[in-house]
């Protein structure tokens, strides 16, 4: 059982932001698709800091990110 | 390892490690920062890899931008101390040198020195990335001695105000009053003025900053390096909190960091006057040149 980050990709892709991309203390995790102009979680490396929720949510306003438990296959 | 020494000719890619060939099709090196910088980070395979770092380590993003800003990661060497920022350094595709305990700034003036006789041509940059108890409490010494000598690499002090990988002591650069979990009395001395010792030991440009701003964190991180490479010894004070042993919840460690933006941490920049003629020179060519490619791509259009 994890605690991730997970982008809802439609409203993600309203906005031309990647903000959140810039601020991830981890480096290839939180990544920005340039086709479907939206950002994705690579959820095996989330540490579930929620740090892009506070860009998303608290400085930006755009409510995009939220923290969710994702369980692993074997669970 | 150097881009001109192994580039892949598509033949041999398939030989060649996995990660190298993804660093060269999708990452930084052979680029420009426009095409794989601090900008678009999260666009392309970044130098840094998964690190143990803690969750929500300002100190792990702070070498995250370090690395994306770097002008020329494939002739770049890191010296590095142990301490927590060791961890994710030692995890990038840049050469990475681990010293005892407060060294790194003796080695780097010998290494800096060895690469100037032995590629003439080239320009390699060194830089030290270590703790504040690495930097100003166990380094002092060397640190202080490799700036009176004027040694000519870079200097980045990750000051998270505590000892962070050994259960929170008091650092020199605890400022006052602080209480940890080993200085449950709270500390009795001021935070150690380390700009002003590097100012009195003869650094060339040095910055004091909380990285809240990546444009300005990025400039600053190139400034220091293009100083270092040809005027005197540099030095970045950047605060990357401590989020375990200063108990600030994950998700407010950035409002913390620009919290501090306006405290502790205000904003300094100093430059000797070499040093603002090597960052004028240097800043007003890269202007040039990206205009010259947005001329290229207008071009291109009509």
């Amino acid at each position: 059982m994890y605690y991730v980050a997970k982008v809802n990709a439609d409203m993600c892709a309203e906005y031309k932001c990647n903000t959140c991309t810039l601020y991830c203390p981890e480096a290839n995790t939180l990544m920005f698709d340039k086709v479907g102009n939206t950002s994705w979680v690579d959820e095996d490396r989330c540490k579930g800091c929620a740090l892009c929720v506070y860009v998303c949510t608290d400085m930006l306003s755009r409510n995009c990110i939220t923290m969710e438990m994702v369980h692993g296959k074997e669970d | 390892m150097s881009l001109k020494y192994v580039t892949p000719v598509a033949m041999f890619k398939k030989y060649l490690p996995k990660d190298y060939v993804e660093l060269v099709d999708f990452g930084p090196f052979g680029k420009t920062q426009d095409e794989a910088g601090p900008g678009n980070m999260g666009q392309f395979k970044e130098l840094m890899e998964e690190h143990p770092m803690c969750s929500g380590c300002w100190m792990a993003y702070y070498i995250r931008l370090i690395f994306a800003s770097l002008p020329c990661p494939e002739e770049t060497v890191t010296l590095g101390t142990a301490g927590c920022g060791r961890l994710a350094i030692s995890q990038a595709a840049v050469p990475f040198i681990y010293g005892n305990y407060g060294d790194q700034n003796a080695m780097a003036s010998g290494l800096s020195r060895a690469f100037r006789l032995r590629f003439p041509d080239k320009q390699k940059d060194v830089i030290t990335i270590a703790g504040d108890g690495g930097t100003m409490d166990i380094g002092f010494s060397m640190t202080m001695h490799s700036w009176i000598r004027g040694e000519r690499f870079t200097t980045i002090m990750l000051d998270n105000e505590v000892y962070g990988n050994t259960g929170g002591q008091e650092s020199g650069m605890s400022p006052k009053g602080a209480v940890l979990k080993m200085a449950p009395g709270g500390k009795n001395f001021e935070k150690m003025p380390a700009t002003a010792l590097a100012k009195a030991a003869g650094c060339v440009y040095i910055v004091k900053m909380s990285p809240t701003n990546i444009k300005k964190a990025a400039k600053v991180i190139r400034r220091a390096i293009f100083v270092a490479r040809e005027v005197g010894p540099t030095f970045i004070h950047a605060y990357t909190s401590c989020n375990i042993e200063y108990s600030i919840p994950t998700e407010e460690v950035f409002a913390d960091a620009r919290a501090q933006e306006k405290d502790r941490f205000q904003f300094e920049e100093y430059m000797t006057d070499a040093a603002k003629e090597v960052i004028d020179r240097i800043e007003a060519e890269e202007k040039a040149a990206h205009r010259a490619k947005k001329g290229i791509v207008a071009e291109e259009v009509n």
